[in-house]
């Protein structure tokens, strides 16, 4: 059931029908699952606090009757519910007015536990990507901009968790772990797949040795032998890999790359700081000298009547520039490397 | 000689008692080692301690978990829950003894030919997949104990929000404390049990009765002595039920011994304070 426009999947997150109104205690009610705490600023719950603690709840809570429980569960209304539970324990007991509907379906709950997990300040990718998935294979709906208005996920979101719903389960689980010390950061999943892609191009044989999971598995070991200080740091591997071109370099990152999947011990950045950092240096030389150029051009010295100590200066600077080219001069690097890297 | 006589016919009946206990057999001659740790003037209070422990043995846990569960079946299909639709889930936390009252359930209840699902809380992805799957139902965690409620509502927390559809939620548990039942209270998921241990139930808690007060005031500050931390059990919950695998850690020292048990001996050591066995 592909969803054809947005007026239909307003529909389908319609959540709340029309139900019997109620008085219910705290006692009847079970609070929500998603911690809403963490949603409420304490100074506007403070006002609706008094609000309520003068005039009693007014617009009446939505809820349904759990199954098999004699509690019912808040659909919208948590605030107000959590206000009354305040002022229960400062002794005043209030009774809630509570449209009763009945349960809602399950895309309707998963896509209020969306609109939850879109307020919260910190939320775990993994679980979003597993409802996300969820909700693709009830709807049968797969386009990002139709599930991201769905849902209230952006679309880069939602491409990333349905990069993570491509992975194994074994790996899923991984980022499922109730301890966040042993957890696997979500999107070391996102950051690692370029790389082992990288691998199965860069060190053929190693791949065709271990295979896709047998590379992951060792950048998990990796990890985990915090030999991955971020995983971030998956990206210098393919700054390194764009920036190396001459065929010795090549090598060389392949080799290195091999090194890395192969000995845990050996630390990202330790591997290939080395073929980006020597990079960076040249680019940042190259901006220096066409800044310094440039400036000399704006200052217009061509026709300057005080010579002597601005020729002094340029002397000794082209003393520098002088025996830097004899450095340079005979590089192991080919010209055309040189040149390539001259024209970035 | 022939005044000791009530004394040997009482340490032969705790002893018979609590034969069953696990992690350490407690006997004749072990009881009689273990209450002269301590001061004469004593013996016979803490021997009254001993006495009110309520012991859960291997029989009675079976008893109340296979109970409390057919008694929730029949509730939930009356609810309109098919068996079908309900998840147990076992509480993997250290030390807990939940994977096995679940494996227990399982056999005795015959869970799995019902067609229930039987899941672990860190099995994150198994809870969305099933509950997905059968898109509303009950959810049942097994337990033999629990003592603060804190260690259930931390797994139970983490857990219940992978949770796909509206589900019932219980906890199915051979004993509980009071202070777990306010934990599940704030969270609406429901007790089934076969007793909930009150405060006033244990002699050695602040507000435990059956101990005259000096009594408890010294046996109180002895246990601080021992363990300024625990002494009195985790969360100071100075809890008075052993159940035949192990004894919780909300127990008191005087009956759990000190780690290693080397400064304490005690009656009913858990099986991490007994040194390690040699292979």
């Amino acid at each position: 059931m592909a969803l054809k426009n947005l007026k239909e999947i307003d529909k389908v997150a319609d959540v709340v029908p029309s139900g019997a109104l109620k008085q219910l205690s705290i006692k009847d009610i079970k609070p929500s699952t998603n911690n809403p705490r963490l949603l409420f600023d304490p100074q506007p719950l403070k006002e609706l606090r008094d609000n309520i603690r003068q005039h009693g709840v007014l617009v009446p809570i939505t809820v349904y009757q759990i199954r098999g429980q004699t509690k019912y569960a808040i659909l919208d209304g948590e605030r107000r519910y959590r206000c009354c539970v305040d002022l229960a324990q400062e002794g005043k007991e209030l009774s809630i007015p509570a449209n009763v509907v009945e349960p809602p379906s399950k895309i309707a709950g998963l896509l209020y536990m969306f609109s939850i997990h879109n307020f919260r300040e910190a939320w775990e990718l993994m679980p979003t990507a597993l409802s996300l998935g969820v909700v693709m294979n009830e709807l049968g709906e797969e386009d990002t901009e139709k599930l991201s208005h769905l849902t209230g996920l952006s679309e880069p979101q939602i491409e990333r968790c349905k990069k993570l719903l491509a992975i194994d389960e074994k790996y899923q689980k991984m980022s499922l772990e109730p301890d966040p010390n042993t957890r696997i950061p979500a999107n070391f999943w996102i950051e690692s797949g370029p790389v082992v892609d990288l691998a199965k191009k860069e060190v053929p044989k190693l791949y065709e040795k271990l295979g896709k999971t047998g590379v992951l598995d060792r950048l998990v070991e990796k990890y985990q032998a915090k030999k991955i200080r971020s995983v971030i740091h998956f990206r210098r591997i393919m700054e390194a890999s764009e920036i190396v071109e001459a065929p010795e370099d090549k090598t060389k990152f392949a080799a290195r790359l091999n090194e890395y999947i192969t000995n845990t011990d050996l630390e990202t950045r330790r591997a290939f700081d080395e073929f980006v950092v020597d990079n960076r240096r040249i680019s940042n030389a190259i901006n220096a000298c066409e800044e310094f150029i440039s400036r000399l051009e704006r200052a217009k010295l061509a026709f300057a009547l005080d010579r002597d100590e601005l020729r002094s200066a340029l002397k000794k600077v082209q003393v520098y520039i002088n025996s830097l080219l004899s450095k340079l001069a005979g590089s192991d690097a080919p010209e055309g490397a040189n040149s390539d890297r001259a024209k970035r | 000689m022939i005044f000791e006589i009530p004394q040997v016919i009482r340490y032969a009946l705790l002893a018979w008692r609590f034969r069953d206990y696990r992690p350490k057999r407690v006997t004749f001659a072990g009881l009689r080692e273990w209450i002269r740790q301590f001061e004469r003037e004593d013996r016979s209070t803490i021997l009254n301690i001993l006495q009110s422990v309520s012991y859960l043995n291997e029989g009675d846990v079976s008893r109340i978990l296979v109970e409390q569960n057919e008694a929730l079946i029949r509730k939930l299909n009356a609810a309109g829950i098919a068996t079908k639709k309900i998840i147990y889930v076992s509480i993997d936390t250290a030390g807990s003894s939940s994977a096995v009252m679940l494996n227990l359930l399982r056999d005795a209840c015959h869970l799995e030919r019902r067609g229930c699902y039987l899941l672990d809380s860190r099995d994150v992805l198994g809870i969305s997949q099933v509950s997905a799957k059968i898109d509303g139902g009950a959810i049942v965690y097994v337990d033999d104990f629990s003592g603060s409620g804190g260690q259930f509502s931390r797994s139970r927390d983490f857990m219940s929000q992978h949770l796909v559809g509206t589900f019932a939620e219980f906890f199915l548990v051979a004993c509980i404390c009071e202070e777990a039942i306010y934990e599940l209270a704030e969270r609406q998921v429901e007790a089934c049990t076969g007793s909930i241990h009150a405060r006033a139930q244990r002699p050695l808690h602040e507000q435990g009765v059956g101990l005259a007060v000096g009594d408890k005031n010294r046996l109180r500050e002895y246990c601080l002595g021992i363990d300024g931390r625990g002494g009195l059990g985790y969360g100071a919950l100075a809890t008075n039920v052993v159940l035949y695998r192990n004894c919780p850690n909300t127990a008191p020292v005087l009956l759990r011994g000190t780690k290693g048990q080397e400064e304490l001996v005690g009656i009913f050591p858990r099986t991490d304070d007994l040194p390690v066995p040699a292979l």
